[in-house]
């Protein structure tokens, strides 16, 4: 644990308190020492980087990073400046493995060099991107049509004799997210694996510039589908943090209620498509589905669509529920909850079903903590850390919150996680609808300038959304998806499995290709 | 005269009941599974929409690839025709020998492979590539179980094989083994997966399209009806069609078509018990890792090696 004592130390004086948020801005030159020393050293975690185009007021782009503090529930940003004529500063990959796709993404986006990064391939952009197309400057029109461009954009590569190269995607044969894989393998045994993502561009980004926060929100809540609510939420606190609006508790509970009952939904999803699509255990996935479907018309019936979104508003909730459908929400979860777990219960008896998740997959610790892996996958491999825990939000503190823990990192430990978190959640549900207070759901704020972050554990893992306003008007917000870090982890965890298993640890991590791409 | 009905009706029942047994399976997973399922019936629709469609076939492509559908439903067709599945004796018994059956298999399983290498695509070759490993695989296991039945039928000829013995205990389980791994079926293969990573047969045939994989999909439906008749004879070979004439009360009775009623009779409802055996054993376990492929069929290997060290033992 790193006092503040410590961090001024290391820091100098100039430590900014606003909130939960400790800023400090150092120079380009002491950035990546700086950051190497706060990880390395201090055993803090890398949460988010991020640029931002300054030229207009500073002439200078901002690199910004984020450590999360865990013990205080604080944040640490720290912020380097560089020249508007030359942005480029040491990389950070080079000694803190989970800056590596932040750093790749800000060369594409904004043209902000990581120099020495040990990959210096493009990541967002594909081919047929024109060179010294930075869209996220402000000087990049949100409308401009790029020329067609054949840029390189070389896959890793094995040579030898019995190996070859199976190119999966990015149009598969279910119907899934656009994605493309490159295994190179030995007979069916991957040696590496290698994925190249970023087919679902939408400039959400680009498109949330400019735009009052209550217009971005419908933005923030399509980013990825299946974690609506989590989304909506994160990037209402970064707003209402910065208005230090006060939000009433009564919507408080609503909101944990909306993720928990998301996170229901998708851990039921995911049993199910996991133990029954990927291992051909069929019964578990017509009934999982079955199952699941009872969640998504109880969110039809409470907000009016089948993905829990459009509840969480700025201020608090959009629409106070009766007594009635409070009812039904417990009813229908529960029933759910007891449906399911007597299911997975009677297939994990399958030895058949145990033998292919066992072993299949493994992610160790080091590698989850090295690429800065999020959420389930991460506590399954024992990184122990959870938002709702270490940065509480909403109501959390004063829920029966227990955060459960896993060693072995296989799709087996994944799955069990699932079953356990879901006990959970059901506990929350219960605790969320005894103490419920009754009260006004929704208060009133005034936006207020400035930047702040938002943070929510979402079923998926960590969602911590930047928003920086203006005038009233969004100048940059990014909203980071658990995805955008735990894709690369399929990187550590193919290599040694067959490929036959592969699909099985891909629905293991069930990540949004939609999220990472914003 | 009447070993040509028997042929010709047994043809015609077992080609025409193929897409049926191949709905059943479904139909039967499904209501296994809470689900409500499709008709039965929908294959035949299936297939006839697919006979209409376009077919779309890679430039990269030989003749190789144009000549696969033809074989791989000619040889099924020929199972189909010489087995005895709805009667014995019919004019082309005599071609049923198990090793010209073995070898017309493989003759099936070898042109599935090629024109799944023949597109050159990724998942062609990586399901010819597992084929190929099944394939080798399954053949030794074939030949020793047919072996060990055609020592106690004293011939080699599989129309006289039929009719269960107590010491073919062993070998009749490494004959189901093996039609399930020869089939495509748990817990080899997932007939009804989409992830194109896991498939077998399905990523060899996945550059076909239209009429072609219609006769494809077809052979398929009729292999998996051929060989599951050909088990449930194995057991129940009683009611089936055969030259033989009934005598009643010093009167030779023609009895080719009440015999012949009754035989496809049986063999409907040994197609739905078979289907239903089948969706049974689908829905209550987990498709198999696929390199534990090996020790599955080393298993079917041993199995089939002891059932024919047991009836060897038994002629001494």
């Amino acid at each position: 644990m790193i006092t503040h004592e410590a961090l001024s130390a290391l820091l100098g004086s100039d430590v900014h308190v606003q909130g939960n948020e400790l800023r400090a801005s150092v120079k380009k030159e002491r950035f990546t020492a700086l950051m190497t020393e706060l990880v390395q050293a201090q055993g803090l975690s890398l949460s988010l980087v991020f640029g931002t185009d300054d030229r207009k007021s500073t002439k200078t782009f901002g690199v910004h990073a984020v450590l999360a503090l865990p013990e205080t529930h604080e944040w640490l940003t720290i912020s380097a400046e560089l020249p508007e004529a030359d942005p480029r500063y040491e990389s950070l990959t080079k000694t803190v493995m989970a800056a590596h796709w932040y750093e790749r993404f800000m060369m594409d986006q904004f043209g902000i060099v990581a120099e020495g990064h040990p990959d210096n391939r493009r990541l967002v952009h594909h081919e047929n991107v024109p060179e010294a197309t930075f869209p996220l400057r402000k000087d990049f029109a949100w409308d401009t049509k790029m020329d067609h461009a054949e840029m390189p954009y070389p896959m890793h590569h094995v040579e030898g004799e019995g190996i070859y190269e199976i190119p999966v995607g990015p149009i598969h044969a279910g119907i899934i997210e656009p994605g493309h894989f490159r295994f190179n393998v030995a007979g069916e045994r991957i040696i590496t694996l290698e994925g190249k993502l970023f087919f679902t561009h939408k400039g959400v980004e680009k498109l949330l510039e400019d735009k009052t926060p209550e217009e971005a929100l419908p933005l923030i809540e399509r980013v990825s589908g299946d974690a609506s609510a989590s989304h909506a939420l994160a990037y209402c606190q970064a707003v209402e943090t910065l208005a230090e609006a006060s939000i009433p508790e009564r919507a408080q509970y609503l909101r944990a209620l909306y993720t928990e009952l998301e996170r229901m939904t998708m851990h039921i999803h995911d049993l199910a498509n996991m133990g029954g699509m990927g291992t051909g255990y069929t019964l578990l996935a017509a009934q999982g589905f079955r199952i699941k479907e009872r969640l998504m018309r109880l969110s039809d019936r409470v907000l009016g669509n089948r993905f829990w979104r459009g509840g969480i508003v700025l201020g608090g909730i959009k629409k106070d529920l009766t007594e009635e459908q409070l009812n039904d929400v417990l009813k229908t979860a529960k029933e759910a909850y007891e449906e399911m777990t007597e299911i997975v219960e009677f297939a994990l008896h399958s030895s058949g079903l145990r033998e292919r998740l066992e072993t299949t997959g493994v992610l160790t610790k080091d590698v989850a903590i090295a690429y800065g892996g999020l959420g389930l996958p991460a506590r399954a491999s024992g990184v122990d850390y959870d938002v709702r825990r270490d940065h509480p939000y909403a109501i959390y503190n004063e829920l029966p919150l227990e955060i459960p823990l896993k060693r072995h990192g296989d799709v087996l430990s994944r799955f069990k996680m699932r079953i356990m978190e879901l006990h959970v959640t059901m506990d929350l549900i219960k605790a969320i609808m005894k103490q419920i207070p009754s009260g006004s759901v929704h208060s009133h704020m005034k936006i207020t300038d400035g930047s702040a972050l938002g943070a929510v554990e979402s079923w998926r893992g960590q969602i911590l959304t930047y928003v920086a306003i203006e005038n009233g008007k969004i100048t940059r917000c990014f909203p980071r998806d658990p995805s955008f870090c735990n894709w690369a982890l399929f990187g550590e965890i193919g290599p040694g499995n067959i490929v036959p298993d592969f699909p099985l640890c891909n629905k293991s991590l069930n990540l949004s290709y939609s999220g990472t791409d914003l | 005269m009447n070993s040509i009905i028997i042929t010709i009706i047994q043809g015609l029942l077992v080609l025409g009941i193929a897409p049926f047994a191949m709905g059943l399976v479904r139909k039967f997973k499904a209501l296994m599974q809470g689900r409500k399922g499709a008709y039965p019936t929908l294959p035949y629709f299936t297939y006839a929409t697919m006979m209409k469609k376009e077919m779309v076939i890679s430039k990269s492509t030989s003749w190789v690839f144009r000549v696969v559908p033809f074989v791989v439903l000619g040889t099924t067709v020929f199972l189909a025709l010489v087995l005895p599945l709805v009667g014995m004796g019919g004019v082309l018994a005599p071609y049923a020998d198990f090793i010209v059956v073995s070898a017309v298999l493989a003759i099936g399983a070898v042109f599935l492979v090629l024109g799944g290498l023949d597109s050159a695509s990724a998942f062609g070759g990586m399901g010819s590539a597992r084929e190929m490993t099944i394939s080798s695989l399954v053949e030794p296991v074939m030949i020793v179980t047919l072996t060990a039945f055609a020592l106690v039928a004293g011939t080699t000829n599989i129309d006289g094989m039929l009719g269960m013995h107590p010491v073919l205990t062993l070998s009749f389980l490494s004959l189901i083994l093996v039609c399930l791994a020869e089939n495509a079926r748990y817990p080899v293969d997932n007939p009804a997966t989409h992830l194109e990573l896991t498939m077998v047969h399905e990523a060899m045939v996945l550059e076909y399209s239209g009429p072609y994989l219609a006769m494809l999909e077809y052979a398929s439906a009729l292999k998996l009806t051929v060989l599951s008749l050909l088990a449930a004879n194995m057991l129940f070979p009683s009611m089936m069609l055969s030259t033989s004439v009934w005598v009643y009360q010093g009167m030779v009775v023609p009895t080719i078509l009440l015999s012949g009623l009754i035989a496809v009779v049986m063999t409907v409802v040994k197609v739905v018990v078979m289907m239903f055996l089948l969706a049974l054993l689908e829905s209550s376990i987990a498709k198999m890792r696929f390199y534990r492929m090996q020790e599955y069929l080393s298993i079917a290997f041993f199995i089939a090696l002891a059932g024919l060290v047991i009836v060897l033992i038994n002629l001494v």
